[in-house]
């Protein structure tokens, strides 16, 4: 019974270190290709496009209705103490430093993290990257690091986008429909922020990106099981790539913000 | 020196044995069939020779040079030197035709555009294939997709070509075109060739020997005459493609025959 429970345990552990292992090496292995030639400036564009382009009408709409919500809710509660005017500030304070980056990070893992578990999950199940292989192309080189640096640009972007258009979906609530001054808005929205909390946003976005696109590739790359597995990949991907935001988000404001 | 030599190699899936000491040697020029029933090993034979796959045990070395001992930028460039053909031809879904052959020409090559173009077009017309450029592969049939498959392996002008199960889920006239279409790539480019069919009338016709795995072995590699004439109860079997006899370990009753003996 005992030696069952340790076999157990002993097994699980084992199998979590060695994808822990086999994600690190893919990860150094994307880092270490970043530089090799050819550069592929046209698959790169393509990336820009799939996931920079493509994402911002999900990003535009989600963080006007995540800070229109949370300016109904801030009116709501400051009203209770007759302090209305720090609605506007808390606001700016939550959509810059929480709110636009990770929702942003967690929206973008389920359109572009799965995107790219699935693409590469056919590609590894219809044997097109063993085709790669045998076209003497590394797979890593040609698949991994165009997703990769497309979203190590294109995340922090569209964090600032989120940022952005946070600012208006406050505006119309607290504006629109509370009835505060414009001028007060516009100038309480910025009031308890500084330079450094647009730095940290900034931070998270990119790490946020990594996080999307090499949990993304690896769960397609690592594809079993022909439309079972196709199927699985990207759930897995957006569950884990979502966790590891939560998680290094935690992480990083609490190194970047102390 | 053997172009291809596959020396003792073996290979395990967790219990199950695929291949277990299998010998062939691949002279310049030649062309090898290799036969055997469905899950002897005949793919991941081909895997190995790729260098998609380790051996477990024993080694296959290209040109004297052993596969799993190279280092990846070492493998790319044997890989070069060799054009393979998969079973469902593995075609690059996103890119139309062109792009597929002309894939491994602008990544290797320091050609220019109007040479790839030129080089794509006699790939597709050595394959029957002219003025499907344009085409997705999703636009194109079981057998077009093959031959837009060989266009591609063999764009680069390789030494080797590898088909794996080029015929398999085709009718029996494109069976037999892609069998005449392989057979013009080996006349026409004087490659090496191995080829893992099904079908015995293009193996015939393709091969100028003869191999067949049997439970992960390799049980005769000879010219088609002696590998016709051979009287292993196996490779008959093979060839009457019969139900009985030792070639399968657990074959299905014979109902039919035992009903209508019992009639």
């Amino acid at each position: 019974m005992v030696l069952t429970f340790i076999d157990t345990t002993g097994a699980k552990v084992l199998a979590a270190l060695d994808t822990a292992g086999d994600f690190a090496t893919l990860a150094g292995r994307t880092f270490a290709a970043i530089f090799k030639r050819p550069f592929d400036g046209k698959n790169l564009l393509n990336q820009f496009q799939a996931v920079g382009v493509h994402s911002l009408p999900v990003v535009i709409l989600t963080s006007v209705a995540v800070s229109m919500v949370f300016a109904v809710q801030l009116a709501f509660g400051f009203r209770q103490f007759q302090a209305e005017g720090l609605a506007s500030q808390v606001e700016g304070l939550a959509i810059v430093r929480e709110l636009g980056p990770v929702i942003t990070g967690l929206m973008l893992s389920g359109r572009i993290g799965s995107a790219m578990a699935a693409e590469l999950g056919t590609m590894q199940v219809t044997e097109q990257i063993d085709a790669l292989e045998c076209l003497a192309t590394d797979p890593i080189h040609y698949l991994f690091v165009p997703r990769f640096l497309a979203s190590l640009v294109v995340v922090p972007l569209l964090t600032v986008v989120s940022i952005y258009v946070g600012f208006w979906g406050g505006y119309m609530i607290l504006v629109g429909v509370e009835g505060q001054s414009a001028y007060v808005y516009s100038h309480e929205f910025y009031k308890l922020l500084a330079f450094r909390d647009l730095r940290i946003a900034l931070y998270k976005g990119l790490v946020f990106g990594m996080i999307i696109a090499l949990v993304g590739c690896w769960k397609g790359y690592r594809t079993q099981g022909g439309a079972e597995g196709v199927g699985n990949a990207p759930t897995s991907s957006v569950v884990t790539s979502s966790l590891w935001i939560l998680i290094s988000d935690f992480f990083l404001t609490k190194l970047l913000l102390v | 020196m053997a172009l291809i030599d596959v020396v003792n190699l073996s290979k395990a899936f967790g219990p199950k044995v695929v291949l277990s000491n299998v010998n062939l040697q691949v002279q310049e020029g030649e062309s090898l069939v290799v036969l055997g029933g469905s899950g002897t090993g005949k793919t991941v034979l081909l895997r190995n020779i790729m260098g998609l796959l380790t051996p477990d045990s024993g080694h296959v070395a290209i040109e004297g040079k052993i596969i799993a001992q190279l280092t990846r930028k070492e493998l790319f460039q044997v890989r070069q030197s060799i054009g393979m053909c998969f079973q469902m031809a593995a075609l690059f879904d996103s890119m139309t035709v062109f792009e597929n052959v002309a894939f491994g020409l602008r990544r290797h090559l320091e050609i220019t555009e109007d040479e790839v173009q030129a080089r794509v077009e006699e790939c597709l017309s050595m394959v029957g294939m002219k003025g499907t450029d344009k085409l997705k592969p999703a636009e194109l049939s079981g057998g077009m997709k093959r031959r837009v498959g060989f266009a591609r392996a063999i764009a680069l002008k390789p030494k080797i070509l590898l088909f794996d199960e080029p015929t398999t889920g085709l009718d029996p006239v494109m069976t037999d075109v892609i069998g005449r279409v392989i057979l013009d790539l080996k006349h026409e480019l004087g490659v090496t060739t191995i080829t893992i069919t099904h079908d015995l009338k293009s193996a015939f016709e393709i091969a100028d020997r003869i191999a067949l795995l049997f439970r992960g072995e390799c049980i005769a590699c000879e010219p088609p005459a002696a590998f016709k004439a051979n009287p292993h109860p196996v490779i008959q079997q093979f060839l009457r493609g019969d139900a009985e006899g030792p070639f399968l370990q657990d074959p299905p009753p014979p109902k039919r025959r035992h009903q209508e003996a019992q009639a």
